[in-house]
C-alpha cells in the first residue's frame, strides 16, 4: 500500500532538525535510513502528518576514535560501521553490523535510527547494552548524555522528548583482554532475529575477569541476565561454567510465542545462543582471529 | 553465416536463452509497465474476518473523496452476474462464488468490496473510508473439523464437504490377509504454503463500450481457462474478451485463479464509464488472499508388506483442504491419481478421497499441484515401514520401485508410465553425493550424539494431463484430453514467425520454441521470432493453453514443430515452382541472403523473401494449384488420450512422467534444533533434453521452492481464522542465504510419447520437501521420532524431541508381525 500523504521537510542541520520538530508537534517524525519507518507507513501503521529527513545533513554520518571511545555519528549506516576500520576495534560491533537484513537494508539503516525505534527486536541496543555505551541527545538548545541502559525505556520507547533526537553514540574501548561476540538465529536474511546473544568478556588466563551479557528478542528491551554474568565473572573458564551461564540466561529470559518460535523453543535457543557467544568470546579475548556469524534457518 | 546446425541439430543444446537479452537488462515488460490514458487505480477494501456477516457496506465517504470515480460492492456485483462456474458436481456445484463477499466473508482477505480512483494514493485513502459492518461468525480452519459440519461455510451446498470417493484397485482384502507385517500409521499432514512469485498479480481491464469488448492486459498463466470462466460470469461473447499477457514474473500455479480479480476489474471499468482499471497486488494481499496450495491429511494409512519388506497394498483417507472457494478445485480430487502408486509396483490400493472447504484463503494449483502431496505421502509410507522393518531407505526402495524393464508400465488405476530408471537414478545420485562416504561419516557423528541424516526422496513430474480425469470428479465435466495451439508463418517480408498460447514466466518458450523450427527449416534459432505470452486475437489457442502443469516441452513444442512442419510442406511446394524442379531436389538452409531453399543440384536458391513474396504480394505469378498455400500455418497438436472410466476411476491420465531422485544429508542442531544441509543432490530425468541449461535452472528453482516448503514457508493460521504469514518477515520465503550448493546430474529416458523424446517439466514433483523429511526421520528415528508432517523448523523439531508433543512413533506407528 501506500502510505497516507505527510509533508515533506528537509532539515540542513541538527538544530534545524530540532527546531522543525518542535515547530510541527507531536505529528512530525525524523526520517533517517526509513528501514523501520517507510514499512510502517506503507501499512499505515504509523501515519505521520510531517516527516523531517535527516538525509541531508552533512557530517552526522562518521566513525572515529577519541579519548578511548569509538564516536558514532547518528546517521551512520550499518554498512558503514561493517566496513569501517575503527569500528573494527571492537569486534561485536562488526558481528552485529554485518548481521542486520541483507545489504539493502544496511545500506540505508542507520544506528540512530536502530536505538531511537527501540524495537525489542532490534540488534543495536542489545550488542551495545554489553559496552559502556552513551547516547548523546540534543534538543536543539540543550546537549545531554544517556547511559543506554537509561535510553531505552521499554518496547519503541526512550528517554528522548519529542523535539530531542540522537545527535552521537560514543562506545568506551573495552580494556585489553576483553573480547565479544554476538550471534543471532535468524529464519531467513532480511528479518529480525528469533533471539540473539551478546557477549562481552575479560579473559585473564583461564578466569574471566569481567563478564557482561545481553540477550535480544527475548524481553520488551534487552535482557541483562545478571545471574550468567555472575556464573562467568572470576570464574575459572570451563565448560561447567559456561553451561551455567547459558542455563541462568535461558531462566533470566521472557519471550513470547509468536511466528518465530515458540516461548519455550525461543528459551533454548537462548541458551544455545549464550554458549556459543561466549565460547567465541574466550577466544577472541585471548587474541584469537575467530569468524562469527548468525544462524539461519 | 553460421545458420548450419551441427549434427544433432539445435535441440538438445547448450543454447543461451534468447529473452535474458531482453530480461537481464531490465527491457521486460511487464503489466504493470503498461500506461493507457485515462487509466484509474483499483484497491479492495477486505474482510479482515475469516468468517463473518457483512451486514451493511457504507461507501459514501469513500466516494466522497476527491478523484475517487466510482466503488463496487457484492451485492451489487451478484445483480450484474452470474456466479462462477463451479467444477464439481451437486449438491457443491450450488454455491455462489462472486469476485466479492456478497452477504458473507469466508475468509480473511476476501474483498468484500472495491474503491476505483484516479491514482493509487486515492484508492488507497479512500479504501480506509469503506465503512463494513460485520457478524463475526465461527470459522472452521481445520478439514477434518469441517467435515463434521457443524459450521457451514456455504449454506447452499448444505456440506463442506466439496468432494468425496473411493480410489480402489486390485485385491485388497488378499493383500491383507496374506500380508507378513502390516504397518499402520494414524496421522499425516502435508502443510499449506506457497511458491511465491516475485510479480504479483496484476490486471488491468479495459470494458470498452464502443466496441462492446473486453480488453485484459494480465499476468494469468491460464488465460484459456479463465476467459472461460469470464465469459459465464460477465454475460458476455467469449471472443470478445480479449487476453494478453507479458513477461510474468513468476506464477508457480499461484496466477491461474486469478480471474475472479479479473472479473472485479471488468466491472470496475464497466462502471467508471468504460475508462481502464489496474489493479496492482500488494505483496500482503497477495499472502493472504491469492492462492496458497493445498494441505491434505492422511489418516488411518495400513500397509500391507511381504516378508521382504515388499508393499503390496495400502489403505488410507485422505481429506485435503481447499480453503474458502473451490475454484480450480475439485481437480485435485483426482489430479494426484496421475501418480497413484508413486514409483512404486503395489497393485492393491484403497484410497478413500475428500476435499473439505475451510475458513482459509482458497487454494491454487501450486507447483506440484496435488501431486506432491500424494507422493509425499508414500515417501513417508516407505521410509516408515522401512525403517520399522529395519530396511534401509535405499534398500526398501530398490526392492519396490518399478523396474526399468516394466515400461511403459501401467499403473492400478491405468495410467501409463512412459520410461523411467530410478534403480539407476538413485544409483547415479549416491555417487554424485558420495554416498558410502556420508555413511561412515553419519556413523562416526552419531559416535559424537551429533544427529546426522541421510535421506532419499523419489518424485514424479507427471506432465501433459488428460483433462478427462475431471470426468472422474464431475461425470457431466465437458472437459477431455489436451491440446496445443502453434502458428507458424513467413511474414509478407519472409520474416519466420512463431506464435504459441503459451504465457512463459522464466521457462524460456521463446529459446526452446526457436531451437525446435530451427532444426526443422535448418537455419540458425536466431532468425526465428518466438511471440510468447497469450493473445486472444493471434488465435494459435486453444481451450487447454496456458502455461501450467509441465508440458510445454511436449504440448507446446509439439504444436510449434506441427506448425513448423506444415509450414515447411507448403515453402516446399513452393520452392519446387519457383525453382522449377521436384521437391526432392530441394534442401533448406541459410545463404548469402538469409534463409533460403536451395536446389540440391545446381546450387540455385530462393530466398523467405521471395517465397513470401509470391504468395503474399506478388501473387499473379502463382499457379491456382498452390492458391491453398498460405505461408500461415496454424497446428493443433492433441495428445492421444481416452475419455477415462468415471466409475472405475480408470484411465490413462498423463502423457509423460519425468522423474527426479534427490538424496539430502542433513544436521539437527543440537543447540537451536534447526536442520542444516550439509549436502544435496538432485538428479533429473526429463527424457531428451531440449536445451540443458533450461532444464538444470527449472531444477534448481524447483529446488528452492521445496527446501523451502520443507523447512522456512508455510502458510500458519491461527485458530479462528487469522492469517498469521501476511507479511515477507513472517513468511520467511527462501533466500540465496538458505540455499545450499546443490549437486546436479541428470539422466535421460527418452519418452515414447512425444515426438521428441522429451517430458514435461518444471514442477518437479516438491522432491526436496520428500527428500527432507527422510534425512531428518533417518537422523531421529534412533530417538523413536517420526517425521509426521511436511513442514520441519527448529520449533516443530524441538516439540518433537524435547517437549515429544509431536511425531512420537510410539504414538503414531504400529507394527504388527503377523508371520
Ligand atoms: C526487511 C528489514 C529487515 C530488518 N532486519 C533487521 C534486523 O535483523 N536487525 C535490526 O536491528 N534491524 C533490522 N531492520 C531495521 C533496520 O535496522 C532499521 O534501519 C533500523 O531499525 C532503523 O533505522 P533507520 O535509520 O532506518 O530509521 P528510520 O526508519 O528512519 O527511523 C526509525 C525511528 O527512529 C526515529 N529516528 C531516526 N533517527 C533518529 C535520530 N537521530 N534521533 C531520534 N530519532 C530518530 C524516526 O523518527 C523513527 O521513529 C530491518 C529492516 C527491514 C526493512
Amino acid at each position: 500500500m501506500y502510505p497516507r500523504a505527510f509533508h515533506y521537510h528537509r532539515a540542513s542541520s541538527l538544530r534545524e532538525a530540532t527546531e522543525m520538530l518542535s515547530q510541527l508537534g507531536e505529528e512530525a517524525k525524523l526520517l533517517a535510513g526509513g528501514q523501520s519507518l517507510i514499512p510502517l507507513m506503507k501499512l499505515r501503521f504509523a501515519n505521520p502528518a510531517h516527516l523531517v529527513d535527516l538525509n541531508f545533513i552533512q557530517g552526522i554520518s562518521y566513525i572515529k576514535q577519541e579519548n578511548g571511545a569509538i564516536h558514532i555519528g547518528p546517521l551512520t549506516r550499518h554498512a558503514e560501521i561493517q566496513d569501517s576500520a575503527a569500528a573494527a576495534k571492537i569486534t561485536i560491533l562488526h558481528d552485529c553490523a554485518a548481521g542486520i537484513a541483507d545489504v539493502q537494508v544496511r545500506n540505508r539503516g542507520t544506528i540512530g535510527g536502530s536505538l531511537a525505534e527501540a524495537d525489542p527486536s532490534g540488534d543495536w541496543a542489545t550488542v551495545l547494552m554489553t559496552l559502556t555505551t552513551d547516547v548523546h541527545c540534543f534538543d536543539g538548545k540543550r546537549k545531554r548524555s544517556i547511559p543506554l541502559r537509561d535510553f531505552v525505556k521499554d518496547a519503541y520507547t526512550t528517554a528522548l522528548s519529542h523535539d530531542e533526537l540522537v545527535s552521537e553514540i560514543s562506545i568506551q574501548l573495552p580494556p585489553k583482554g576483553s573480547g565479544g561476540a554476538y550471534i543471532a538465529f535468524k529464519r531467513a536474511a532480511p528479518v529480525y532475529p528469533t533471539a540473539s546473544a551478546a557477549v562481552q568478556l575479560t579473559v585473564e588466563g583461564d578466569t574471566c575477569k569481567e563478564a557482561s551479557i545481553a540477550l535480544g528478542c527475548v524481553g520488551l528491551t534487552p535482557v541483562r541476565p545478571s545471574e550468567a554474568e555472575s556464573a562467568l565473572r572470576g570464574q575459572r573458564l570451563s565448560e561447567k561454567t559456561i553451561a551455567a551461564a547459558a542455563e541462568a540466561a535461558r531462566t533470566a529470559c521472557d519471550p513470547q510465542s509468536d511466528m518465530r518460535g515458540s516461548a519455550e523453543y525461543k528459551r533454548e535457543v537462548v541458551g544455545a545462543l549464550v554458549k556459543r557467544a561466549v565460547e567465541a568470546a574466550v577466544r577472541r579475548a585471548r587474541g584469537e582471529q575467530v569468524e562469527v556469524s548468525h544462524l539461519y534457518a | 553465416m553460421n545458420g548450419e546446425p551441427q549434427p544433432g541439430g539445435w535441440v538438445g543444446r547448450e543454447l543461451p536463452r534468447k529473452e535474458d537479452n531482453r530480461l537481464l537488462r531490465g527491457r521486460g515488460k511487464f503489466v504493470d509497465d503498461i500506461r493507457l490514458r485515462d487509466m484509474l487505480y483499483l484497491r479492495f477494501v477486505r474482510s479482515p474476518y475469516a468468517h463473518a456477516k457483512v451486514v451493511r457496506v457504507d461507501v459514501s465517504a469513500a466516494e466522497a473523496v476527491p478523484g475517487v470515480v466510482c466503488t463496487l460492492t457484492g451485492p451489487e456485483v451478484a445483480q450484474q452476474t452470474q456466479p462462477f462456474i463451479e467444477i464439481g458436481p451437486d449438491p457443491f456445484a450450488r454455491i455462489k462464488d462472486y469476485p466479492f463477499a456478497v452477504s458473507k466473508a469466508r475468509y480473511q482477505g476476501e474483498p468484500v468490496a472495491a474503491v476505483i480512483a484516479t491514482s493509487p494514493h486515492i484508492a488507497d485513502d479512500a479504501a480506509e473510508l469503506v465503512q463494513v459492518e460485520y457478524e463475526g461468525l465461527d470459522a472452521v480452519v481445520d478439514a477434518e473439523h469441517a467435515l463434521e459440519d457443524k459450521v457451514l461455510l456455504h449454506e447452499d451446498a448444505g456440506t463442506n464437504r466439496v468432494w468425496r470417493g473411493v480410489f480402489e484397485y486390485g485385491d485388497m482384502e488378499k493383500a491383507f490377509r496374506e500380508a507378513a507385517h502390516i504397518v499402520s500409521i494414524d496421522h499425516l499432514h502435508f502443510h499449506r504454503f506457497s511458491s511465491t512469485p516475485l510479480e504479483n498479480n496484476a490486471v488491468i481491464a479495459h470494458w470498452d463500450a464502443k466496441d462492446e469488448h473486453i480488453y485484459y492486459w494480465c499476468n494469468n498463466s491460464f488465460p484459456s481457462f479463465a476467459i472461460q470462466f469470464l465469459a459465464a460470469h460477465l454475460g458476455i461473447p467469449i471472443d470478445r474478451i480479449r487476453v494478453q499477457t507479458f513477461d510474468i514474473g513468476g506464477s508457480f500455479g499461484i496466477k491461474i485463479t486469478s480471474y475472479p480479480q479479473m472479473a472485479a476489474c471488468a466491472l470496475a471499468s464497466k462502471k467508471a464509464g468504460g475508462r481502464p482499471v489496474k489493479w496492482i497486488e500488494t505483496r500482503s494481499e497477495h499472502n493472504i488472499s491469492s492462492a496458497h496450495g493445498n494441505e491434505r491429511t492422511f489418516r488411518d494409512t495400513r500397509v500391507a508388506l511381504d516378508r521382504n519388506g515388499v508393499i503390496t497394498g495400502i489403505a488410507s483417507r485422505h481429506i485435503d483442504d481447499c480453503g474458502a472457494y473451490p475454484r480450480y478445485e475439485p481437480l485435485g480430487c483426482v489430479i494426484w491419481a496421475q501418480v497413484f502408486p508413486g514409483v512404486y509396483r503395489f497393485k492393491n490400493a484403497r484410497i478413500d478421497f475428500s476435499q473439505a472447504v475451510t475458513n482459509k484463503c482458497p487454494v491454487g494449483p501450486n507447483r506440484g499441484y496435488s501431486r506432491m502431496q500424494h507422493l509425499w505421502f508414500l515417501e513417508r509410507v516407505i521410509d516408515i515401514c522401512a525403517h520399522e522393518l529395519g530396511i534401509p531407505g535405499d534398500e526398501m526402495r530398490l526392492r519396490n520401485y518399478i523396474r526399468p524393464e516394466e515400461f511403459p508400465y501401467t499403473t492400478p488405476n491405468g495410467c501409463v508410465y512412459d520410461s523411467g530408471n530410478y534403480p539407476k537414478m538413485l544409483r547415479v545420485a549416491k555417487d554424485r553425493i558420495g554416498w558410502d562416504d556420508w555413511k561412515r561419516k553419519q556413523a562416526a557423528a552419531r559416535q559424537d550424539g551429533r544427529l546426522i541424516g541421510i535421506g532419499i526422496g523419489t518424485t514424479l513430474d507427471s506432465g501433459t494431463n488428460n483433462f478427462g480425469q475431471s470426468q472422474i470428479v464431475n461425470p457431466h465435466a465437458p472437459f477431455s484430453g489436451n491440446s496445443q495451439g502453434a502458428n507458424c508463418k513467413l511474414d509478407i517480408y519472409g520474416e519466420v514467425v512463431v506464435a504459441v498460447g503459451s504465457c512463459p514466466q522464466g521457462q524460456g518458450h521463446e529459446t526452446t520454441a526457436a531451437q525446435v523450427v530451427a532444426d526443422v527449416l535448418n537455419i540458425h534459432p536466431d532468425m526465428i521470432t518466438v511471440r510468447t505470452g497469450f493473445d486472444t486475437e493471434r488465435n494459435v489457442h486453444t481451450g487447454a493453453s496456458g502455461t501450467y502443469a509441465s508440458q510445454f516441452a511436449v504440448s507446446g513444442l509439439s504444436a510449434v514443430h506441427g506448425a513448423a512442419q506444415k509450414l515447411k510442406t507448403e515453402m516446399k511446394r513452393l520452392g519446387a515452382f519457383l525453382l522449377e524442379t521436384s521437391e526432392k531436389n530441394l534442401e533448406f538452409g541459410a545463404g548469402q541472403q538469409g534463409p533460403e531453399i536451395r536446389r540440391k543440384d545446381n546450387g540455385q536458391a530462393v530466398n523467405y523473401w521471395r517465397l513470401a513474396n509470391v504468395v503474399n504480394v506478388n501473387s499473379a505469378v502463382l499457379p491456382a494449384e498452390l492458391y491453398d498455400v498460405t505461408l500461415n500455418c496454424r497446428y493443433v497438436w492433441r495428445a492421444p488420450f481416452k475419455v477415462p472410466d468415471k466409475e472405475k476411476k480408470y484411465g490413462n491420465l498423463t502423457l509423460t512422467y519425468a522423474s527426479q531422485l534427490h538424496i539430502a544429508v542433513v544436521e539437527i542442531d543440537r543447540g537451536i534444533f534447526v536442520p542444516r544441509i550439509l549436502d544435496y543432490v538432485a538428479v533429473d530425468d526429463c527424457g531428451k533434453v531440449i536445451n540443458p541449461p533450461i532444464v538444470e535452472g527449472q531444477v534448481y528453482g524447483a529446488t528452492a521452492h521445496g527446501i523451502g516448503a520443507a523447512l522456512m514457508e508455510s502458510c500458519v493460521y491461527d485458530s479462528v481464522g487469522n492469517m498469521l504469514t501476511a507479511t515477507f518477515s513472517d513468511y520467511t520465503p527462501i533466500t540465496s542465504m538458505n540455499m545450499p550448493a546443490v549437486k546436479y546430474a541428470h539422466i535421460e529416458t527418452p519418452s515414447p510419447h512425444s515426438y521428441s523424446g522429451a517430458k514435461g517439466m518444471g514442477e518437479g514433483g516438491a522432491a526436496p520437501v520428500h527428500t527432507i523429511s527422510a534425512a531428518l526421520q533417518d537422523a531421529l528415528f534412533a530417538s523413536g521420532i517420526i517425521i509426521q508432517d511436511s513442514f520441519n523448523n527448529g520449533d516443530s523439531l524441538y516439540r518433537a524431541m524435547v517437549s515429544k508433543e509431536i511425531c512420537q512413533a510410539d504414538r503414531l506407528v504400529k507394527l504388527e508381525k503377523r508371520f
